[in-house]
């Protein structure tokens, strides 16, 4: 179980004794202890509820913006604990990106959506270059060099969720965070993000939610199962899910609970 | 995952699964019974049961390409079809064995002196009790009854060298018998690898069960 990742030393992010807890006491995650592989696909699965979510949102100090959200425990990343002090949210959030649910542009251009994050953290360079950089890397680029002026909500819904992986990507992160980043959209768009996480894969480290535990299958290397707060199994996907250790594991992925 | 529709189509899997272990039974009983009567009629029966044997095995794969297909199983689940498979091809083979066995009868037909049949006999009634519990261990997804049923594989690899070295002392005495001493020597070895598809099978059930793989009486 967690023995045989925590033995690699390529962690790229780690969480030590991790707990988060809600304004009304409830803890979405305990002690939750693991580590993320760097250039890896890491999926994270789980029954609603079961703290999923609350562990990706604590990798970029995401939880912080709930009101009365609490941290227990430590989140290491490059040599250092996020939540220390000294350690500036927003600067995480940017080296640790985040894909949503649901697309979210900006109410702008396709050009605008990419420079303005980017001149937003301070980028100074080439504009163009990087917005075409970022929407080539994010396979979206020979869709819509034609229209960077038009408005980014006249894409489809899986061009802008490509549209919002083009902006993370902007900010040149080492790791991109992805909350059911398909669940809205139909299969073969899905299908375009699922080829284009394998792609990007090569460059950075995903830690993908997702209801979808074939998906799960088909995308990640290592899979995390979580139930009721509690981080009940990490290992490789392919061992996962064919011979899981844990039976709570088993009965999720076989469809006997969940 | 749609738990109901899978376990419809393991309920029908067990049952063809069960189907098929019986008619692996009942084709190697008859073609012992054929071989020691020298009864030619009923040795031709058992080609055309094995004919129907090999479709069961058919209809076995396409109903778990057509349930991997469609339920997408994972862990345990997957591990069943994965061993559901296994079963059908070494019960398949097993059939195969006792086909070849009932087509040996014509060797022997003519010839009196080849009445010494009782540790074939021996090794077929071991065979029928490691088929039958092999279908066991799997329907009961029992990995006990799988290991101790791979136990009997013991029993029939020493009827066999125990035949061989029977058929090299009648070799002896009986130089013009080559043919039929080689002949016999074959046969014993169909059942002989009979004995190795149950225990490859009883392995797969390990796995089903234990979702380790192990090799069983190696």
């Amino acid at each position: 179980m967690m023995q045989e990742v925590t033995t690699q030393p390529s962690f790229i992010i780690e969480t030590k004794d991790l707990s988060i807890i809600y304004a009304d006491g409830h803890e979405g995650i305990r002690h939750v202890s693991m580590g993320f592989q760097r250039q890896h696909v890491t999926a994270i699965i789980g029954p609603s509820g079961c703290g999923k979510s609350t562990l990706l949102r604590a990798l970029n100090r995401m939880n912080e913006l709930i009101p009365g959200t609490r941290t227990r425990g430590e989140v290491w990343y490059k040599g250092q604990n996020i939540y220390a002090s000294s350690v500036d949210p927003v600067l995480i959030r940017r080296h640790i990106g985040m894909v949503f649910q649901k697309p979210n542009p900006f109410p702008k251009s396709v050009y605008q959506n990419i420079a303005w994050a980017a001149k937003a953290h301070g980028y100074s360079g080439n504009m163009d270059d990087l917005v075409e950089n970022s929407l080539r890397k994010a396979a979206l680029w020979d869709e819509v060099k034609d229209k960077l002026k038009k408005s980014a909500l006249d894409l489809s819904g899986g061009q802008q969720q490509r549209l919002c992986i083009a902006r993370a990507i902007a900010l040149q992160p080492d790791v991109i965070l992805m909350d059911e980043p398909t669940s809205a959209l139909d299969p073969i768009a899905a299908s375009y993000i699922e080829d284009l996480i394998s792609e990007l894969r090569k460059d950075y480290t995903i830690i993908i939610v997702t209801h979808n535990m074939q998906q799960a299958g088909r995308i990640s290397d290592y899979t995390a199962f979580m139930l009721l707060g509690d981080l009940i199994e990490v290992g490789l996907t392919k061992k996962v899910f064919v011979a899981p250790e844990d039976e709570r594991t088993e009965r999720y992925l076989t469809g006997r609970f969940g | 995952m749609p738990r109901e529709a899978f376990e419809h189509s393991i309920e029908e899997l067990n049952a063809r699964i069960t189907a098929m272990g019986a008619a692996t039974v009942d084709a190697l009983q008859k073609a012992m019974f054929a071989f020691r009567e020298r009864d030619l009629d009923s040795a031709k029966k058992i080609k055309k049961a094995d004919v129907l044997i090999d479709m069961q095995q058919l209809e076995i794969e396409d109903l778990v390409a057509t349930t991997m297909a469609t339920q997408q199983p994972v862990a345990k689940d997957l591990r069943l079809l994965l061993c559901a498979i296994q079963m059908a091809s070494d019960l398949e083979r097993s059939a195969d064995y006792a086909a070849h066995l009932a087509k040996a009868t014509k060797f022997f037909v003519q010839d009196p002196q080849w009445r010494q049949t009782a540790m074939l006999e021996q090794m077929a009634s071991i065979g029928a009790s490691m088929i039958t519990d092999t279908v066991n261990a799997f329907i009961g997804r029992d990995a006990l009854l799988a290991r101790q049923t791979s136990l009997m594989d013991d029993q029939i690899d020493h009827l066999h060298k125990t035949v061989i070295k029977e058929m090299v002392l009648l070799l002896g005495t009986r130089p013009d018998d080559a043919e039929k001493v080689t002949k016999f020597i074959q046969v014993s070895g169909y059942l002989e690898r009979l004995g190795d598809h149950m225990t490859n099978a009883c392995e797969s059930i390990l796995y089903m069960v234990e979702g380790v793989h192990a090799e069983l009486n190696p």
